[in-house]
């Protein structure tokens, strides 16, 4: 009797082993099929794009939707992407100026969504997710030249990105701190303009959150924000706070940041630039020649980058590693951001004396409560971009 | 023996009339004293923080009334999400039960394998979730709420099974015995002692799975496509520093908690009126 039931439960197994096995094997079977033909559309739509540009130049242009039409159908069909978390006030202030809705979808922090067109026009950093959309290197998803662009610069609703800030009272009192941080950082981002290659393989040493190949091609990206300004003008004074891109910044953000608190809201509506930012730093830093500022006040300080060490913030990796802050008798710690707990709040708690982080965030934060300054302006232009696959959007 | 007469304190306190009342006075006085040293910001000296980092009760009051359509249009998001995955996965989860009842030999271990679920993080699931169901609908609000309502299930079905199976199987001593001198089918046992015998661990379960179910479906909120919810409220809200509007989403959730928990009860009352 034991036995028999042994038996049966031997077999029962039995069944059921040959049963996983043959269901793992036919998804296994759809899934290559799926593999197999994406494979196939991807090259047909690539060799159709060659074909146009080799036939004639005026056809290719005729054939895309202009950025207008792309946006509106997107938005009608729901598939406009982005971040969310304070990512959102230019992709909503271009849905404004297109006449449409300002909502979106929460877009994941890789391109999958992009890739699988379950988001069609889906925001992306030039130096970072663009990259990782158009290259062929690990991890990218090589679409090369079959994706185009709408830069938000163009568009007129560019919002200014990486800064330096600390908070006020910080700056107040250590103004030689401060100055002296800004001249080091200043340097070091000059120097990894001037040599992004080299500026990629500090950061890689840095503890990378992604492939040294990607990293070259994000400081050679992040290079092009930190010297052109939004109207595509270059930049010689680097960080400097220009008035008309902090304005458009701030009546963006006055615009299209939400908030439920009402006495947060009253405060951002009447909230100016010198709220915000004090270029009296910046510009004493640049005056310097020698970066002599007197002693710091606090000679050993700690910055909060907003995502994880990447060349976003290269120059701040290059001045640590070529000695421009112990130049300047400043000992520097980087700590990456990338968790829940902003940069603007370790700021503003203190467990941190100075962050990197995006001028409308800034904005939302002392609108809020928190009494955080700008300090230098590092990104001159907005890197946000929307990209979207070409053969989606023909006419 | 003297017999000591105990203090009036102590015998008001043991006096069984009084007991049930006390069973809600005294926990509502907690919570009235926690608001109250809220409010005065002694509790903020106590935690060593500031009205910035800690809201008044009053200003999160008052953030609740100027947005109560938009604060209750989420909490719809959030309650469906939670109510439907709980009824869903606790179905799933008793039928597991059954099935591992029915089947003891294999019940068992298939059992701790439906527990190892409840080992799952939440953050973790999400994502795959959100990833999973790319394909089910063309509309990001119906595809995000059913990656939202498969997460809830998951973790549902982990807390029913394990105590529904107990609640089919703890019977009461020399009931099967007894059952078995009727010479009663496995069928009639199922359903006389085993099904009713389970009830009350249903409801153990629910009070697990009630709260459980609210926190999957906020956290779950965080990764979907879709933006909406009191669990996507408090992200934003905390990522933007606005604390004094995600403390208020925070105390929306503990209502939404709270209420449902309640609710529970009152139907546990009803239903296990007769018991005991």
């Amino acid at each position: 009797m034991k036995d028999m039931r042994r038996c049966k439960a031997k077999k029962m197994v039995a069944i059921l082993m040959v049963a996983t096995l043959t269901m793992a094997s036919l998804a296994g079977c759809s899934s290559n099929k799926k593999e197999i033909t994406s494979n196939q559309t991807q090259e047909t739509t690539s060799t159709d794009t060659k074909a146009g540009e080799t036939a004639d130049t005026s056809t290719e242009v005729r054939a895309v939707m202009s950025n207008e039409e792309i946006v509106k159908l997107a938005a009608s069909e729901g598939k406009v992407g982005n971040w969310g978390l304070g990512n959102e006030y230019e992709i909503q202030a271009l849905l404004t100026k297109y006449g449409q809705p300002i909502t979106y979808l929460s877009q994941a922090f890789d391109m999958d969504g992009f890739d699988d067109d379950s988001i069609t026009l889906a925001s992306a950093m030039t130096y970072n997710e663009l990259g990782l959309v158009k290259n062929s290197y690990d991890g990218a998803y090589n679409y090369s030249d079959t994706v185009g662009t709408i830069d938000m610069n163009d568009e007129g609703v560019a919002m200014l990105e990486d800064n330096i800030f600390c908070t006020r009272a910080f700056a107040e009192q250590n103004p030689n701190t401060v100055k002296a941080f800004i001249y080091a950082s200043m340097k070091g981002w000059k120097y990894a303009c001037e040599n992004p290659e080299e500026a990629a393989e500090i950061v890689y040493k840095y503890g990378s959150s992604v492939s040294a190949e990607h990293q070259l091609y994000m400081a050679s990206e992040v290079k092009k924000l930190v010297e052109t300004d939004i109207n595509g003008n270059t930049v010689t004074e680097l960080g400097k706070m220009d008035e008309a891109a902090m304005s458009q910044t701030l009546e963006l953000a006055k615009k299209y940041i939400a908030l439920d608190d009402k006495a947060a809201a009253d405060k951002l509506s009447k909230l100016t630039l010198d709220d915000v930012r004090d270029t009296s730093y910046w510009e004493g830093a640049t005056a310097s020649t020698d970066g002599k500022f007197g002693t710091p006040e606090k000679a050993s300080v700690t910055i909060q980058l907003k995502w994880l060490p990447q060349a976003q913030f290269m120059g701040y990796y290059v001045a640590l590693e070529k000695g421009y802050y112990d130049e300047v008798g400043l000992e520097v710690n980087v700590v990456s951001g990338g968790g829940d707990i902003s940069e603007t709040t370790a700021v503003s708690n203190g467990t941190v004396d100075f962050g990197v982080t995006w001028l409308a965030n800034l904005i939302a934060a002392n609108s809020g409560g928190m009494d955080l300054l700008e300090i230098s302006q590092v990104y001159q232009r907005s890197g946000l971009v929307l990209v979207y696959k070409l053969d989606t959007f023909m006419k | 023996m003297i017999k000591r007469k105990k203090n009036i304190f102590i015998r008001f306190f043991r006096n069984p009339k009084v007991q049930p009342f006390l069973s809600v006075i005294l926990p509502v006085a907690l919570g009235v004293l926690v608001f109250a040293l809220w409010q005065t910001q002694i509790l903020h000296k106590i935690l060593g923080t500031d009205t910035f980092t800690l809201p008044l009760p009053s200003q999160i009051n008052r953030i609740i009334g100027d947005n109560l359509p938009k604060i209750m249009l989420n909490v719809k998001a959030t309650v469906l999400v939670a109510v439907i995955g709980l009824a869903i996965g606790s179905f799933i989860g008793y039928l597991i039960a059954v099935l591992a009842t029915v089947f003891p030999r294999w019940g068992a271990g298939g059992l701790s394998i439906v527990a190892a679920f409840n080992a799952i993080p939440i953050v973790a699931l999400a994502p795959v979730m959100t990833n999973w169901t790319k394909d089910v609908s063309s509309d990001a609000s119906v595809r995000s709420m059913v990656a939202k309502v498969l997460v809830v299930m998951i973790v549902s079905i982990a807390t029913m099974s394990v105590n529904a199976y107990r609640g089919l199987n703890n019977l009461p001593e020399f009931s099967l015995d007894l059952m078995k001198s009727y010479a009663a089918k496995k069928r009639v046992v199922f359903f006389k002692l085993r099904l009713p015998n389970s009830v009350p661990y249903i409801f153990t379960a629910l009070r697990v799975g009630v709260p459980s179910s609210v926190i999957s479906a906020i956290v779950s909120e965080y990764f979907a496509e879709y933006i909406t919810g009191v669990g996507r409220q408090i992200r934003e809200n905390i990522v933007i520093a606005q604390y004094a509007t995600a403390w208020t989403y925070i105390a929306v959730a503990c209502l939404i908690g709270i209420s449902m928990y309640c609710i529970l009860m009152m139907f546990e009352g009803i239903l296990l009126r007769n018991r005991k």
